[in-house]
C-alpha cells in the first residue's frame, strides 16, 4: 500500500538525514556551506518552536525575537562571564521560558486576539528596553569574548544536534496526550475545555516549551556570531521569520518547519541577497498566497501531488491514518 | 508643576484622544463586524501619510484637505482590497488564524510599496501653521494639533450618525451583535462586509494622514500605532464611537503624563503594560463584552 | 436568571424543560463553569463549586454536551473520544489505554466502524452520537445532555432515548434538557419548567403535565385570544 511505504520512508529519511548531516564535514565542505547548514538549523530550531504555540495550538505570535533576543543576550553574557557555551544556552533557555510566562500570564487567559495583538507590542517594548540598558551596550550591541578559537565544525554539531533534539520533542509533543489536547485547543477551546483539558495552562506550557526553543536558538547564533545588538535579534523581521518557516513549510506539522527553513535559507541566500529591496514583499505575497491558496504550506501541496497521484494508481481507502501523522495543520477556519 | 501645567498637559491629552480616535475607529469597525484583526491597519494609515504628502508637495493642497481628501480614495481601495483578498476568507464568529496571517502579510506588503516608493528617511509636512500656536489666556495650543483635533472629531460625529440613521449602519450594528439573526433577517452579509472594510481603511487613511501633520513618518509609520488602537478597542469595547473615544482619552492621557518621568523611546512599552493591566485587573469585564456577542446560543 | 433553585438527586434522570429563550442552556453554561453566575451556588454532595472552571469540574465528574454539537473537526472520531479518556476524571495518560477505553465508548454509542473517519465526514445523528460518547468518556458522575435529540428522527432518537436510559443504569445522574416533550416525559423521573429565567414548576412528569401555570406559559392564557 502507498501509505504504508510513505510511512515506511517518514520513519527512515530523517535518521538519515540526520546522518548524512552528522558525516559531512567527513566532505571538508566550504566553510560557506557549513555557514549555511548553520543557520537554516538555527531557523528550524526556532520555527519548530513557533510552530507547537502557533500551528499546533493555533496562538499566533508575533513577537518570537524576544525570546530568540534574550537567549542571545543571556547565553552571551554567560560565555562572558566565563561560563561553558553549553550550560549558557541553557542559562539562555531558561530568561527565554522565564519571559514566556510574563507575556502569556495576562494574554492567554482571554479567548481572541489579544494574546496575538499583545505579542507585538512585546517585541517593540523589548527592543526599546534593550536599546537603552548600559550594561548591554544598549543600541551598539554586545560583544561576546569566547576565550576557546573558534572552531566552526563545532558550531555546526551543535545546531545539527539541536535541531535534532527539537524535532524529537515536537514529534514527541504531537503524539502525545497533550498533543491532542492542543490540538483539540486549536480547533475548539470551550469543547476541550468541557472534556477536562485546561486550555490557560496547556498554553503557557507549550509557549514555555515553545520559547525555551527559540531562546537556545538565539544562544547558538549569538555565540557563532560572537556580536549582537538589538536592532538584529530583537528585530521585528526576526520575529517574521521565524513565523514564516512553520508556515511555508505546512502549519501544525512536525516536519513543515524544517521544508519551510530549508525553502527559507536558500530563498534568503539566493533571493534576498540580491534583491534586499524586496525581501517583504516576497515575504508578504508568501504568506497572502499561502493563506489564501494553500493553508497546509509545501507539505499540504506535496500531499495533494502525492493524493493526485495515488488517485490515478487507484487507491482510495486509508487515507485518514496518514493525514493525522503528517497534516493535522491547517489554518483554513480555526478559532484562536 | 503648577496647576497651569496639568491644565496644559489635560488639554494636549484630549487633543491627542481626538486622533487616537479617529485612528483606532477604523480598526473598531472591521474587528466588530468582520471579526478580522486588521493589522494592516498600521499600513493604511502609513499610507495615509504619505498621500497627503504627496498631495501637498505636488498640488501644494493644503494637509487638512489632503486627510479629506484619503477619506474616498481609502474608501475605494478597502473595497478593492476587500474583494481582492479579504472576502476569501472563510467566515468566522472570532478572529482565524488565517485572517491574521494575511493581514500581516498585506502589510509587509504595503510597507514594501512604500519603501520602494520613498525610501527609508523620514518625511514630514511642512506648513506656515505648523510651528505656529494659538493663545488662549494662559494657555498656548499648537495650531495644528487643533485642527487635528476638530478634524477627527468632526468625522466621528459623522460616523456616529451614520451608525444611527443609514441602512448601512444599521446592518453594521446588527451583525456586530448578532451576526446569525441579522442573516436571517435578510441584512446581506458579504456587502456589509465589503462597505464596512472601506469605511475602517477610508478612516485609517484619513487619520494617517492626519498624523503625518503632527508627525515625520517612514514606510513603517504605522507599528506603533497598531497597538495602541488595539488598546484603545479593548479598553473601550465595540459598541460604540463614543467608547472609542474614552479608550483613546485614558491611553492619551497616560502617554502625556508618563512622558513627563519617562523617556519618549518607552512609549510604546507603555500602550503594552496599560494592556497587560487592563486584561489582569478587569478581564470579565472586557471578556464579557465580547463573549456576550460571540455566543448567544 | 433569578431564583431558580432545585436538586438532583443521584441517579436519576431529570429533565428541563421551557420554551426558547427560557434559560435552560444559561442554566447548564453555569453549572458546568463556562459562564460565571452573578449570584447563587452550585453545589456538588455538599461541596460547593460555584464558579469552577469547566476543566477542573469534568475532574469532579461533571461534565455537558453542546446544544450545537462541537466535534473537534480535524480529528478523527477516535482521537475526539480519547482525549476524552486523557483529560476526564480518571485521567488515563498511556496512549494504548486510553485507545481502548475510548473504543469501549464508541461501541457502546455504535460508532466503532467510523472511528478512524474525520469528526467532520459523520452524519448529524452520528455527530450528536459523538458528542454524547466524549462526555460519557470523561467518566462523569453528573451528565449534563443538552438537546441531544435536536434534528434526529424518530427511529434515532428511539436510540438515543435507549441510551440515555442506559447511562442512568451504569449510575451515572443526568440532568437532560429537550425540547420534544413526548421524549423527556418518556425517559425522565422529575421534571423543572424553566420560563424567563425563573422556575415555574417541579415534579414527576404526569404532574406537570397537568400543571396550570405551565400549560399557560406554552399554550398562552386560557379563554384570551392569542397573540398574532
Amino acid at each position: 500500500m502507498a501509505s504504508r511505504t510513505a510511512r515506511r520512508l517518514s520513519m527512515t529519511l530523517p535518521w538519515f538525514l540526520f546522518l548524512v548531516l552528522l558525516l559531512l564535514p567527513l566532505s571538508h565542505p566550504s566553510a560557506n556551506t557549513v555557514r549555511l547548514i548553520f543557520t537554516t538549523s538555527v531557523w528550524i530550531v526556532a520555527g519548530i518552536g513557533w510552530n507547537l504555540l502557533g500551528g499546533l495550538t493555533g496562538q499566533v505570535s508575533f513577537g518570537f525575537a524576544v525570546f530568540y533576543g534574550l537567549g542571545a543576550y543571556a547565553t552571551a553574557m554567560m560565555i562572558n562571564a566565563g561560563r561553558s557555551p553549553y550550560f549558557a544556552f541553557l542559562g539562555g533557555m531558561a530568561i527565554a521560558v522565564l519571559a514566556s510566562f510574563l507575556v502569556g500570564m495576562p494574554t492567554f487567559r482571554l479567548r481572541g486576539p489579544y494574546f496575538a495583538i499583545a505579542t507585538i507590542g512585546v517585541g517593540e517594548a523589548t527592543r526599546v528596553v534593550m536599546n537603552n540598558i548600559d550594561i548591554t551596550g544598549g543600541a551598539s550591541g554586545y560583544r561576546i569574548l569566547e576565550k576557546r578559537a573558534f572552531n566552526q565544525i563545532e558550531h555546526y554539531y551543535s545546531a545539527i544536534v539541536l535541531m535534532a533534539i527539537a524535532l524529537v520533542i515536537s514529534s514527541l509533543i504531537v503524539r502525545s496526550k497533550f498533543g491532542l489536547a492542543l490540538r483539540a485547543i486549536k480547533l475548539d477551546e470551550d469543547a476541550a475545555a468541557a472534556l477536562g483539558v485546561n486550555p490557560f495552562l496547556s498554553k503557557l506550557w507549550i509557549h514555555a516549551i515553545a520559547a525555551g526553543l527559540t531562546g537556545v536558538a538565539g544562544g547558538l547564533y549569538a555565540r557563532y556570531h560572537a556580536f549582537i545588538y538589538p536592532g538584529d535579534v530583537f528585530a521585528f523581521q526576526t520575529s517574521i521569520y521565524i513565523l514564516l518557516i512553520p508556515v511555508i513549510g505546512g502549519i501544525g506539522t512536525v516536519w513543515g518547519p524544517v521544508l519551510g527553513g530549508i525553502v527559507f535559507g536558500i530563498v534568503e541566500e539566493e533571493l534576498v541577497v540580491h534583491f534586499p529591496n524586496i525581501h517583504l514583499l516576497l515575504y508578504g505575497s508568501i504568506l497572502i498566497l499561502i493563506v489564501l491558496l494553500e493553508p497546509d504550506g509545501l507539505l499540504g501541496l506535496l500531499h495533494r501531488l502525492a493524493r493526485l497521484f495515488r488517485r490515478r494508481s487507484e487507491d482510495s481507502g486509508s487515507k485518514q491514518a496518514d493525514e493525522v501523522v503528517w497534516g493535522s495543520g491547517g489554518l483554513e477556519g480555526r478559532e484562536l | 508643576m503648577t496647576a497651569s501645567d496639568y491644565l496644559d498637559l489635560i488639554i494636549k491629552s484630549l487633543l491627542l484622544a481626538g486622533i487616537y480616535a479617529a485612528m483606532a475607529v477604523g480598526m473598531t469597525v472591521i474587528y466588530g463586524v468582520m471579526k478580522i484583526v486588521n493589522l494592516a491597519h498600521a499600513g493604511f494609515l502609513m499610507l495615509g501619510a504619505y498621500f497627503a504628502y504627496e498631495l501637498f508637495d505636488k498640488f501644494h493642497l493644503d494637509p487638512i484637505l489632503g486627510a479629506a481628501l484619503a477619506l474616498p480614495a481609502f474608501f475605494l481601495f478597502g473595497m478593492a482590497v476587500h474583494w481582492l483578498l479579504v472576502r476569501w476568507l472563510p467566515s468566522s464568529d472570532t478572529p482565524t488564524l488565517s485572517s491574521l496571517l494575511l493581514m500581516f502579510g498585506f502589510w509587509l506588503v504595503l510597507q514594501n510599496v512604500a519603501y520602494q516608493c520613498w525610501g527609508n528617511e523620514d518625511y514630514s509636512i511642512l506648513t506656515p501653521r505648523t510651528l505656529s500656536s494659538m493663545q488662549f489666556g494662559e494657555i498656548s495650543v499648537p495650531t495644528v494639533s487643533l485642527i487635528v483635533f476638530v478634524a477627527a472629531v468632526v468625522s466621528l460625529i459623522v460616523l456616529q450618525i451614520v451608525f444611527n440613521k443609514s441602512w448601512f449602519g444599521r446592518s453594521m450594528r446588527s451583525l456586530i451583535q448578532n451576526p446569525y439573526a441579522s442573516q436571517i433577517v435578510g441584512v446581506d452579509d458579504q456587502k456589509t462586509a465589503r462597505l464596512t472594510f472601506g469605511l475602517g481603511t477610508a478612516f485609517a487613511g484619513f487619520a494617517g494622514a492626519l498624523l503625518a501633520m503632527l508627525y515625520s513618518f517612514n514606510p513603517d509609520f504605522g507599528r506603533p500605532f497598531l497597538l495602541r488602537s488595539f488598546v484603545i478597542i479593548v479598553l473601550g469595547g465595540l459598541e460604540s464611537v463614543s467608547g472609542v473615544a474614552l479608550g483613546a482619552l485614558v491611553l492619551a492621557l497616560l502617554e502625556t503624563f508618563t512622558v513627563q518621568v519617562l523617556p519618549a523611546s518607552y512609549q510604546p512599552a507603555i500602550s503594552f503594560s496599560l494592556l497587560v493591566v487592563v486584561l489582569i485587573i478587569m478581564p470579565k469585564g472586557i471578556a464579557g463584552l465580547m463573549q456576550r456577542r460571540l455566543k448567544v446560543t | 436568571m433569578k431564583d431558580v433553585s432545585f436538586d438532583v438527586p443521584e441517579k436519576q434522570i431529570c429533565g428541563f424543560i421551557g420554551p426558547n429563550g427560557a434559560g435552560k442552556t444559561t442554566l447548564f453554561s453555569v453549572i458546568t463553569g463556562a459562564h460565571k453566575p452573578t449570584g447563587g451556588k452550585v453545589s456538588l454532595r455538599g461541596n460547593d463549586v460555584t464558579g469552577m472552571g469547566s476543566a477542573a469540574l469534568v475532574k469532579r465528574g461533571v461534565t455537558r454536551t453542546h446544544q450545537i454539537v462541537r466535534p473537534f473537526r480535524a480529528m478523527t472520531v477516535l482521537e475526539n473520544v480519547q482525549l476524552a479518556v486523557h483529560y476526564g476524571r480518571r485521567a488515563v495518560s498511556r496512549t494504548a489505554v486510553a485507545r481502548e477505553h475510548a473504543m469501549d465508548t464508541l461501541k457502546m454509542m455504535g460508532l466503532q466502524h467510523k472511528a478512524n473517519r474525520m469528526a467532520s465526514q459523520l452524519s448529524l445523528g452520528d455527530q450528536k452520537r459523538l458528542e454524547v460518547a466524549r462526555a460519557l468518556a470523561t467518566v462523569p458522575e453528573l451528565i449534563l445532555l443538552d438537546e441531544i435529540c435536536g434534528g434526529l428522527n424518530q427511529s434515532e432518537t428511539r436510540v438515543m432515548l435507549d441510551l440515555i436510559l442506559k447511562i442512568r443504569e451504569q449510575g451515572t445522574t443526568i440532568m437532560y434538557v429537550e425540547h420534544d416533550m413526548k421524549a423527556i416525559m418518556s425517559i425522565c423521573d422529575r421534571i423543572t419548567v424553566l420560563n424567563f429565567g425563573q422556575k415555574l414548576a417541579e415534579g414527576k412528569p404526569e404532574e406537570i403535565q397537568n400543571n396550570e401555570a405551565v400549560i399557560e406559559a406554552y399554550l398562552g392564557k386560557p379563554g384570551s385570544a392569542p397573540r398574532a
